[in-house]
């Protein structure tokens, strides 16, 4: 057996995966397959996008983490023996993606960036970022299955093709596991997806107060750009969501234009704007990383210099 | 009295890392640091030690250089260090690491509550090592915990997850990697640092521990990936705001 499997549970997420996972298993001369959560109209989908095969997991009952599925989808590897598997990126995805690797012993390649099949030497060469973004790091994975995490959005959602066929089956239902779910707590909204924004206006936290984010979007909304923000400012101040942190452990956009101000441009927040076209940079500290890493530079107060930037832009 | 284990890297300070003539790696005037994201773990022991009487034990797997890093987290409230140390140890992937750590936990921690790690190392990132020690140990692992406690034989985290946040309970002893908004790690003062020299550290060599393993992620290379940037600078006065806009203009990125 082999094959080239994906594992997700999101539909956006899933054709992301089965577009790369599609492709690799063409040129491996294999077969792709999704196992997913529970969703049969997602399935027939991930079919006409390119899976040969479809593993549903059944649901979970209430208090049961993620992680009950794991034993399960262990025992699914290990009869079915692909060739590798990938998941997203995402909080979820790298916790199982981790859990699943030690259980069956093999090598995971985080946050990988590009996967390619070497036919020559019949190998999957990945690509992955180390030293806060500093580094490329090329792997291999040495045992079977390697497996992967990617991004979302690193790889556009497959096309679908109409009158594809493909195999569906469920697979046993979960164990129980010693982790409860006692609360779950949604986010209140979803971030807009800045990933494709043209312009982008990145805070980071030279802004002194929340209150303070109006000048920024007065900022935004003079370039019709769209709010980012560096990890500090989503993660430990929570002024703006998670989704809209930039760099290696938020997203990557590759806007015309992206703004920073009061962003210090450490290499893990440079790293998610690498493919931006120009980069411009307003930061009080002439030392500050972020001039290095910049097109265009002012040295100066913020508070100074975004209202001066604001009417500017309007003449 | 529960024992918290809180484990560690010394790592290369990524900052000074420059790229070489030919896109290379120069590390030649590189510093080195305990991981960002460790330094939450670290602290995260000792707040859990100092709300509930733990004992705080620190574990690191690295180059003989990582002493100053034992040093450095037993400045930082930690009471005990468990200092693996082997020349080799500088390029271990995720999975030789984390079998390490299993060997020595298993083998000379007699009993333990929590095991602590960063989200992530702040050289691989791999954030794989906590899931595979705690898979290794036969333990509960809680990834990406924002928020934690310790209850009689249980404990409760906020984990972050793709929807939001859960909150979880595991049985005791299990495995924690915690996000770096969980704590703000203390700055040892001078006292503390006097007082990290007379705290106990095992060392322990290749030699103590079983063969290696192979790796089961090898790397073929490692290249600088930074980019060249026209870094032109501009004043704040109104003819430098207008060259800067200007400048925004004609590269066609602004109306
Ligand atoms: C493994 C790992 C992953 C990470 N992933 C990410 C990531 O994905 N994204 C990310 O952003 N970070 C990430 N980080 C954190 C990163 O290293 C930096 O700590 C972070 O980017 C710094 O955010 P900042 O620039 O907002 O804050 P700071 O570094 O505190 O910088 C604030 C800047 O504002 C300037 N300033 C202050 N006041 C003013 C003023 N009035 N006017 C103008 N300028 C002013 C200061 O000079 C300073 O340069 C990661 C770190 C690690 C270890
Ligand atoms: N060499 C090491 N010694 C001790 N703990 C480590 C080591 N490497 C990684 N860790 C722990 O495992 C976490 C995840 O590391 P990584 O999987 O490399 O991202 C880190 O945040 C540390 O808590």
């Amino acid at each position: 057996m082999s094959g080239v499997w994906i594992i997700s549970e999101k539909r956006r997420q899933s054709l992301e995966l089965l577009n790369i996972g599609r492709q690799l298993a063409d040129k491996m001369g294999t077969h792709a397959a999704a196992l997913l959560y529970h969703d049969r109209e997602h399935a027939e989908d991930c079919v006409s996008h390119g899976a040969d095969e479809v593993m549903l997991l059944p649901p979970l009952a209430g208090e049961e983490p993620a992680e009950s599925r794991i034993p399960a989808i262990a025992e699914e590897a290990k009869k079915g023996d692909p060739d590798l598997i990938l998941l997203s990126a995402t909080p979820r995805g790298k916790n199982m993606a981790a859990l699943l690797a030690a259980r069956l012993n093999v090598g995971l390649v985080s946050s990988c960036t590009q996967i390619d099949y070497d036919e020559g030497s019949k190998t999957l060469v990945m690509e992955r970022l180390a030293y806060g973004g500093a580094a490329v790091q090329k792997v291999v994975c040495s045992a079977r299955p390697a497996m992967a995490t990617i991004p979302p959005r690193t790889y556009e959602t497959a096309m679908p093709k109409s009158g594809r066929q493909g195999n569906i089956r469920e697979l046993p239902s979960p164990s129980s596991s010693a982790i409860k779910v006692i609360e779950r707590k949604v986010k209140a909204k979803e971030a807009k997806d800045i990933s494709e924004a043209r312009v982008v206006v990145c805070v980071g936290r030279g802004m002194e107060k929340e209150e303070d984010l109006t000048i920024a979007r007065q900022l935004a909304e003079a370039v019709s750009g769209s709010i980012g923000c560096t990890r500090p400012i989503a993660e430990e101040l929570h002024w703006l969501p998670e989704e809209l942190c930039i760099g290696l452990s938020g997203i990557q956009v590759k806007p015309d234009l992206y703004l920073g101000i009061g962003v210090s441009g450490q290499v893990q927040h440079v790293t998610g704007i690498r493919n931006a076209k120009v980069i411009a940079a307003v930061n009080k500290d002439e030392n500050a990383p972020i001039f290095k890493a910049s097109d265009f530079g002012i040295v100066g107060d913020l508070y100074d210099v975004v209202p001066k930037l604001i009417s500017e832009l309007k003449k | 009295m529960p024992t918290v284990i809180a484990c560690f890297k010394w790592v290369i300070d990524e900052a000074y890392i420059r790229r070489g003539p030919s896109g290379d790696l120069d590390f030649s005037s590189v510093d080195y640091k305990i991981g960002e994201y460790d330094r939450n773990a670290i602290e995260e022991a000792v707040r859990l030690k100092e709300a509930s009487g733990a004992k705080a034990i620190a574990v690191t797997v690295g180059m003989p250089e990582a002493a100053k890093g034992v040093k450095d987290a037993l400045s930082r409230g930690i009471d005990e260090a468990y200092f693996i140390a082997d020349s080799s140890f500088g390029n271990l992937d995720s999975s030789q690491t984390a079998l390490i750590l299993t060997e020595v936990i298993r083998s000379r921690i007699e009993h333990y509550d929590v095991i602590l790690c960063g989200e992530g190392s702040s050289d691989l990132y791999a954030q794989q090592v906590g899931p595979r020690l705690a898979e290794q140990l036969g333990i509960p692992c809680i990834s990406f915990v924002q928020k934690l406690s310790l209850a009689k034989d249980q404990l409760v985290a906020e984990r972050r997850v793709d929807e939001g946040i859960e909150v979880i309970t595991a049985p005791l002893p299990a495995l924690v990697t915690v996000l770096p908004d969980i704590n703000v790690p203390r700055i040892p003062g001078v006292k503390d640092t006097l007082m990290a020299g007379k705290k106990p550290t095992a060392k322990i060599i290749k030699d103590d521990l079983p063969p290696l393993s192979e790796p089961l992620v090898r790397t073929i290379s490692l290249t600088s990936s930074r980019m060249e940037r026209s870094c032109e600078r501009f004043g704040t006065d109104a003819a430098e705001i207008a060259r800067f806009v200007g400048s925004l203009r004609k590269k066609g990125v602004i109306g």
